[in-house]
């Protein structure tokens, strides 16, 4: 993959969430799965056990449970960026989708893509940057040439 | 934090400088090396080759330049005019007698990346072949650089006490003969 | 058979010819002239591009410890010193900074920067005074240091 044509980004954190305050990103969540699919078996294992503890404990986030008749069940988790985010969720244990939907929870909305730098700083200086007369001092009056003296 | 917002931060860390440097008894090659330094902005920390971060440098006197050794007369400048038979070849004391500014234009040309950047960089740099600076150039000039060589004096212009104080050849054991001759004929 | 994504999964229907191309252009969209659309010049300015880009990434770390480099070289020569005193009696100190850590301190950080150069400088003039001794002659040397 060539670093012009991929996708990237600094590293950058949401309205810089979790210096003062942490706000959960997500807002909400689409449990979308099939009542009789073979795919959906922990789908429905997870909904009969730990739906409800999950939306108990992140009361923050709206958590919607949408039976359709599908192949694929899937989690659609929307962001406070206005983000949306699927995952596929097809043949998991109830344990594994939990995690996927922790995962989902504990992530900020940014797109996923190539670092540029590892690093951030929200003040890259506190000496003051370094410009043309730091190390040495202004002159005083015009500089003139030697012979002119 | 610093004392500057940030956009001032950013004009103060861009600034640009304008040196002066005086070519009087100067070897052009080294005013080249001192100048297009200045001019690619190498002596900053900031610099980089693409963010166009490279000082002004006006040079005084170049018409008073010295070269060493026999380089006036053996040094050629060659030039083609793309014609049949344009092949120019110029010594340095021709060159230097049409035009006084060409020798040390030429040499810090040379000594410039050779890229897109070039032409601009030059376009830093003023060259005038007398120490008479228009006044507008004269506001701007923020720092004079040391000459990089020292220039030689005739031992007219030297003082007396100097030409005394210089150190001659050391002869003890001449100046001890002396004495011992000396007390010598004391003693007779 | 498996399909892990969606677009996979759609290819396994149509002509496969059109999906190939199309995987291929994917990494040529930015290109300029006509190598953004057509696939005979696509194909060879994609391969090209991989290629540079498998260099680049050697490349690049190469490049971007010269132009640490250079930065320290400027910002010593504001204090008086060369780059290779700098850096060797700064690891004589056992100071482990990198030299991006160092060029990014000359930039955002003078002051420190500065301070490290005085390091260096210390360091150095000791061991100007350790080279040079007590200033006396060995015995059996005589100079103009003992007639003074």
């Amino acid at each position: 993959m060539t670093s012009r044509g991929t996708p990237s980004r600094f590293l950058r954190s949401v309205l810089q969430n979790g210096v003062g305050r942490y706000v959960c990103q997500l807002k909400r969540v689409s449990i979308v799965f099939s009542k009789k699919g073979q795919s959906s078996l922990g789908m429905r294992d997870f909904i009969e056990e730990g739906v409800v503890d999950f939306a108990k404990n992140n009361p923050g986030i709206v958590v919607y449970v949408s039976p359709q008749p599908c192949n694929v069940p899937k989690i659609v988790a929307e962001y406070l960026s206005g983000n949306t985010k699927t995952e596929p969720v097809t043949n998991k244990t109830s344990q594994q989708i939990l995690e996927v939907l922790t995962k989902l929870t504990n992530q900020s909305g940014l797109d996923i893509v190539r670092l540029r730098k590892p690093f951030h700083t929200d003040s890259p200086s506190i000496q003051g940057q370094w410009h043309p007369f730091t190390n040495r001092p202004p002159s005083i009056g015009p500089i003139r040439p030697q012979s002119a003296e | 934090m610093s004392s500057f917002s940030r956009s001032a931060q950013q004009w103060a860390t861009f600034a640009r400088s304008w040196f002066l440097i005086d070519a009087r008894m100067q070897p052009p090659g080294k005013i080249a090396t001192a100048c297009s330094v200045r001019l690619q902005g190498k002596h900053k920390p900031i610099y980089h080759a693409r963010s166009d971060c490279g000082d002004h440098v006006v040079i005084i006197n170049s018409k008073h330049i010295a070269f060493s050794g026999n380089k006036w007369e053996q040094k050629v400048y060659s030039s083609h005019t793309g014609f049949p038979g344009g092949f120019k070849q110029v010594t340095a004391a021709q060159l230097h007698q049409k035009d006084p500014k060409a020798i040390v234009k030429l040499a810090i040309y040379g000594m410039l990346p050779r890229n897109l950047h070039r032409r601009t960089m030059m376009q830093r740099l003023h060259i005038f072949s007398e120490d008479e600076l228009p006044e507008d150039i004269r506001a701007n000039l923020t720092e004079e650089l040391p000459q990089p060589r020292e220039i030689p004096r005739k031992l007219s212009e030297y003082t007396q006490e100097e030409i005394d104080a210089f150190p001659r050849l050391w002869t003890p054991y001449l100046r001890l003969s002396c004495k011992l001759v000396k007390e010598a004929f004391v003693g007779f | 058979m498996v399909f892990l994504t969606l677009p996979c999964w759609i290819r396994n229907r149509g002509p496969d010819r059109f999906w190939k191309v199309q995987e291929l252009l994917k990494h040529a969209r930015h290109f300029r002239g006509r190598k953004n659309r057509c696939y005979k010049l696509a194909v060879k300015a994609v391969r090209r591009a991989f290629v540079y880009a498998t260099k680049g990434r050697k490349l690049k770390k190469r490049n971007m410890r010269t132009l640490w480099i250079s930065r320290i070289a400027a910002a010593t020569r504001e204090h008086g010193m060369k780059y290779p005193a700098l850096i060797h009696h700064l690891t004589k100190c056992s100071v482990q900074l990198n030299r991006r850590v160092i060029s990014e301190l000359a930039i955002t950080e003078p002051r420190t920067f500065h301070s490290l150069a005085k390091i260096a400088r210390e360091q150095q003039l000791e061991g100007f005074r350790v080279a040079l001794g007590d200033g006396k002659e060995p015995p059996g040397v005589l100079s103009r240091v003992m007639l003074q």
